[in-house]
């Protein structure tokens, strides 16, 4: 008898060990592949990243079967907005203060970096004005193209950095657009209505401006901090924490930031990444 | 058999253009819509892919039909198409009145015109770049500049003012209209009254812009052809 009750207390703690086994090892791929199905999470970002975001999200929604809502604007002004009633579950916005500030108002959680942006010099093919380096932009006869109406990001920004470069009041004469927009720049640009502009990788990546432009670097010291950094947050409404932290997950792993690296930007999960956040202080203290 | 045609011919246009338009009025955050789309921000609109063929098609329509893409094509024609059924005044503008308010149109194109080429169509609004139906209107509303809202605001006032004139928007607003109206007259086929005419009017009745063939905001429908008691209206090959 006692034999008999020892041989089904082994094969029950045979069957459950495998029941648990099986459990945890199915666990989380039902979180990932099932257990999100039909659900949905609203995303918002600086709408710099949606050529990123867009094919990011449509793979995790293949990946999971839930609704990625996403909306890309002007980080700024989604702020304002999530300052005041609007609402949203993930917020990748750009410059670092106004996730923090998100943060301390208590509408953030947390967050963590995602990626960086690359300011450039930009030619039409050909460099038809055999632009060399920022100096160049001073240079009688340059046909600058400038954007200083733009956004923020796009139009200060860039005027910054031909102040540090100490060109400015040259370019400025040298202009020959003002631009409030920093796509009809680029358009402009690679039309060959200007020889030179400073702006962002990421348009360079922009399927309508792909392999049109030529580009040089700038050197680091005459780019603002302000604009270079993106981060990633979960907010307090998030309906479903564990989705929201799950598609937080999805966008830093290695397949997530490739979608930010092929639209031009630097991941915050590589080395040069990992530099610039240490540099910038992307550090959810 | 015109009129069933036309009506097929609008619903396959509102599938191919109706989501542009929509864009235009509400996302589009430059001073004139469906110009700049090439290198607009708002990446969803349908417009990136569309502007180009449109511009290409507009002025060919306008060579073979002078304003027909008004009545044959345009998701706005439609709306105010519907729309007229139920309009409260009903043939009452016509004559200098309807001369006087169809010149508002030009001074709309006008202003278009000089925002376009002069003033290199100046943004108004912030993109929302993607996003949800409803979230994204309501974010262009809320980040959109006072002349914006201005602009917004009147088109869809001018929009719903069908209610009360029959396609008011048509004849007294729209400067794709006005500018199709000032050049139909190069048009190869139109519709006109011949000799026969017995001024009975009858075609304007049966008109939801209100007019007779060839003249004034006539859009070559053709819903007039067959309402000739003497067969006064014709479709004409101009060369």
């Amino acid at each position: 008898m006692k034999n008999k009750k020892d041989i089904i207390n082994r094969r029950s703690f045979i069957k459950a060990s495998g029941i648990a086994l099986t459990g945890t090892l199915a666990s989380p791929l039902m979180v990932t592949a099932a257990g999100f199905k039909n659900e949905s999470l609203q995303a918002w970002s600086c709408g710099g990243l949606a050529e990123a975001f867009i094919p990011a999200s449509r793979e995790y929604e293949l990946k999971t079967g839930c609704k990625i809502a996403y909306t890309g604007a002007f980080a700024a002004a989604l702020g304002k907005s999530l300052f005041g009633s609007a609402t949203t579950e993930v917020f990748a916005p750009r410059v670092l203060e106004l996730a923090q500030k998100l943060k301390k108002a208590g509408k953030m959680l947390s967050f963590q970096p995602l990626c960086f942006t690359k300011y450039v010099l930009l030619m039409p093919k050909g460099n038809p004005a055999e632009i060399e380096s920022i100096e160049d932009m001073a240079k009688t006869g340059v046909r600058v193209i400038m954007t200083p109406n733009a956004s923020a990001p796009g139009g200060k920004a860039s005027l910054i950095i031909l102040q540090k470069a100490g060109v400015f009041k040259q370019a400025k004469k040298n202009a020959v657009m003002m631009g409030d927009c920093v796509q009809t720049a680029m358009a402009d640009l690679i039309k060959g209505k200007g020889d030179v502009a400073v702006m962002e990788q990421r348009l360079t990546r922009i399927p309508s401006f792909r392999d049109k432009t030529e580009q040089i670097d700038i050197p680091e010291k005459f780019i603002p901090g302000k604009p270079v950094p993106f981060s990633i947050g979960m907010m307090k409404w998030a309906k479903n924490k564990e989705l929201a932290e799950d598609f937080i997950k999805f966008i830093l792993s290695e397949k997530g930031q490739s979608y930010f690296e092929k639209a031009g930007f630097i991941p915050a999960r590589s080395e040069e990444g990992e530099r610039l956040t240490h540099k910038y202080g992307v550090i959810d203290a | 058999m015109l009129n069933i045609k036309r009506k097929i011919s609008q619903i396959v246009f509102l599938f191919i253009l109706g989501e542009f338009s929509f864009y235009g009025i509400f996302r589009c955050p430059f001073a004139v819509p469906y110009t700049e789309c090439g290198s607009c921000p708002v990446v969803q609109c349908p417009g990136k892919k569309l502007w180009l063929s449109f511009w290409i098609i507009l002025p060919i329509s306008l060579l073979l039909f002078g304003r027909g893409f008004c009545s044959w094509a345009c998701p706005g024609g439609l709306f105010s198409d519907l729309l007229s059924k139920v309009s409260l005044f009903k043939g009452k503008i016509k004559g200098k009145a309807d001369k006087i308010l169809s010149s508002i149109r030009y001074l709309v194109l006008l202003a278009s015109i000089t925002f376009i080429f002069l003033l290199n169509n100046p943004r108004w609004a912030i993109p929302i770049r993607t996003g949800e139906f409803y979230n994204s209107i309501k974010l262009t509303f809320e980040h959109a500049n006072t002349f914006w809202l201005i602009r917004t605001v009147c088109i869809i006032i001018g929009f719903s003012l069908v209610l009360i004139i029959p396609h008011f928007w048509c004849r007294y607003l729209c400067p794709t209209g006005g500018l199709l109206e000032a050049l139909k007259k190069i048009s190869i086929f139109k519709y006109i009254t011949t000799d026969q005419c017995n001024q009975c009017d009858k075609c304007r009745k049966v008109c939801s812009v209100e007019t007779r063939p060839g003249e004034i905001n006539c859009t070559n429908c053709g819903d007039c052809s067959n309402s000739c008691t003497v067969n006064a209206i014709t479709l004409k090959k101009r060369y």
